[in-house]
């Protein structure tokens, strides 16, 4: 009877871990069915929201440092991307300067922030973000404003964007798998309980915040690059833009903070009901976004993956008081 | 090259705004000293304050300044609302937490969505008779309602002080900012004063809020950047210390009204936070951190 119940959950166990995989396959056979661009472009997006989403719960999630200010690594990645492309870098080595610019951001906020206790890494990515924005709307290179387009020579190849945006959601979903895993990981979380007993175990919480920040960084400015290479437009009131920002924290909360899959879940729900509430109510989604925020927090700090759990330890609950009466 | 004159009314100029920048931050720094929050939502309540003002003059032709005024009592009882509806239910800590900060923020959107609803995206500002006017004296000029509103700013932190050093609320406040623990022990009520210190930080981003309508125009999404500046000041004063907030906007005045000498107006925002990186890299405990030290060594 007790091998009997071990096995399933082995089984279990092996199917849960081979899930991702055969997630991973679908996704990239799914265009031989021809779903149409619009199908494709939205997955495309949805991807690119899956990677910056992950990115910040690597440091929101698992270290607990709330950063507002994830728009500046996707607008500078974007930015980077564009004027290497239109050099004609290869797009690859143009997501890599992308993710490299980014990092370097990440460490100019994070250098003299994460020394500090208190509130000062979350306003400091509030005022780089202000201050971004602000110089990139007055830089002249870039456009200034009026934005900055890319030409690529050659033709468009949507599904090249499609399975560069999937392959670098996998790289993200796998770092963030490879985090959990790990000593850094279980160090972030220590930090994010309690800094000063993870520091007097022996966790450096300076340099694992800053890892952290950078690896998030990384992630995030590559998916502005790839955003970027797709869009062949960008300016400032769109990648560096605050509701940006507000979109790359909520949807790691909305799936479940500190989690593997929540940000994931969240973003794919942000990806589709975005796109529907922005066309219906341009002026009202960041009204519904914020009392999403304060709902959530109240109410499920968990996410979805809180009242998955939730509604999964109930069914579990009713199946083994149906199972302790057999004889019924 | 610039003329004594020149650098006299820069200096002048600089004075005088920051005597509303610290009315701005004042409201911040109670809230953070005694429940450690940091009220992003500042910002939506400087915006409401603006737009109070702003409406009681259009509708009523009620005196901006008497707006003001009015405008503490209003956002006092608003603030006891939103500390009795939201802040109170947020789980206390000695620093602030995802969930204080990710509350506040999500409030902050709310409010300034709440008014693009009510007043759409349009620029607004408020004009008086004496918008415009100028006082002279000799090679000096005081725009006057910039006098005024330095006045009025003046007088509301005086007032605070007041309450800060001459009343049980007052000692309780700072016995919380010095050492929560301990002013527990000798009997502060830890939830009244809270709820108490939420009320007034709001009533002083409202009333701030409209003296800042007197000297900009304001839009819904007005407070942002005073948002940044507010921090930017309190870090600079040291996080807990109401006269390093002085010193803070004094520096932050200085620094933004000296910096159209050299660069473009339209960097200033990039000002603030070029500040508050410097703050955090030589000066981490602010001014009153460096004063702090000299005393104990002295």
């Amino acid at each position: 009877m007790k091998g009997g119940l071990n096995s399933v959950s082995s089984r279990s166990k092996f199917a849960a871990a081979l899930a991702p995989f055969f997630l991973v396959a679908i996704l990239a056979l799914l265009p031989l069915l021809e779903p149409g661009s619009e199908t494709i472009r939205l997955l495309f997006v949805t991807f690119v929201w899956v990677t910056v989403s992950v990115a910040w719960n690597l440091l929101g999630g698992f270290g607990g440092q709330v950063s507002f200010g994830f728009a500046v690594f996707y607008g500078l990645g974007a930015y980077a991307a564009a004027l290497s492309l239109n050099r004609g870098i290869s797009p690859i080595l143009s997501f890599l300067l992308a993710g490299t610019v980014a990092v370097l951001a990440s460490l100019l906020v994070g250098l003299p922030t994460f020394r500090l206790k208190g509130p000062y890494f979350a306003i400091a990515t509030i005022g780089a973000s202000e201050a971004v924005r602000v110089v990139m709307t007055n830089v002249s290179i870039t456009g200034g404003a009026s934005g900055y387009r890319i030409m690529e020579t050659g033709t468009f190849d949507q599904l090249q964007h499609f399975y560069t945006a999937l392959a670098l959601a996998v790289i993200a979903v796998a770092i963030s798998m490879l985090v959990q895993r790990s000593k850094f990981g279980l160090a972030l979380i220590a930090i994010r309980e309690d800094e000063e007993a993870a520091s007097d175990l022996g966790v450096n919480p300076f340099r694992a915040k800053l890892l952290a920040h950078a690896l998030a960084a990384a992630l995030t400015g590559a998916a502005g690059g790839v955003y970027a290479r797709y869009a062949a437009f960008i300016h400032p009131q769109g990648v560096f833009a605050f509701s940006v920002g507000v979109a790359i924290l909520l949807m790691p909360i909305i799936g479940g903070v500190g989690t593997l899959w929540g940000p994931v879940i969240g973003a794919v729900v942000y990806g589709l009901v975005h796109e529907e509430l922005i066309a219906s109510f341009p002026q009202l989604h960041l009204l519904l976004y914020g009392s999403l925020l304060i709902l959530i927090i109240f109410f499920e700090p968990g996410g979805v993956m809180g009242l998955l759990e939730k509604s999964f330890r109930v069914f579990a609950h009713t199946r083994r008081l149906s199972g302790s009466h057999p004889q019924r | 090259m610039m003329s004594a004159v020149d650098l006299l009314n820069l200096v002048i100029a600089a004075l005088l705004l920051a005597g509303v920048y610290a009315a701005m931050s004042v409201g911040m720094i109670i809230v953070y000293g005694v429940m450690k929050i940091v009220n992003l939502a500042h910002a939506g309540f400087l915006m409401l304050g603006a737009y109070f003002v702003y409406e009681l003059y259009a509708r009523f032709s009620i005196d901006p300044l008497l707006g003001v005024l009015l405008a503490f009592p209003v956002f006092f009882f608003i603030g006891l609302g939103v500390h009795w509806i939201l802040i109170r239910r947020i789980p206390s800590s000695d620093q602030p937490t995802l969930t204080s900060l990710l509350l506040l923020f999500g409030l902050w959107l709310v409010l300034q969505n709440l008014g693009y609803l009510i007043w759409g995206n349009a620029d607004r500002a408020i004009l008086t008779p004496r918008t415009l006017y100028v006082l002279q004296i000799g090679p000096i000029s005081f725009p006057a309602v910039r006098l005024i509103v330095f006045g009025a700013a003046v007088a509301s932190i005086g007032g605070l002080e007041l309450v800060l050093h001459k009343t049980w609320f007052g000692r309780a406040v700072r016995a919380l900012m010095q050492n929560s623990d301990a002013g527990r022990i000798v009997g502060v009520n830890v939830e009244k004063t809270a709820r108490i210190a939420f009320g007034m930080g709001i009533a002083f981003a409202g009333a701030a809020g409209g003296l800042l309508a007197m000297l900009y125009s304001f839009s819904p999404d007005f407070g942002g950047s005073f948002l940044l500046r507010a921090f930017v000041i309190i870090v600079l004063g040291g996080l807990e210390s109401f006269a390093g907030v002085a010193i803070g906007a004094l520096i932050l005045a200085l620094a933004e009204t000296f910096s159209i000498l050299v660069l473009p107006a339209s960097y200033q925002p990039a000002i603030a936070f070029s500040l508050l990186v410097l703050a955090l890299v030589v000066l981490p405990e602010g001014v009153a951190g460096l004063w702090n030290k000299r005393h104990r060594l002295a």
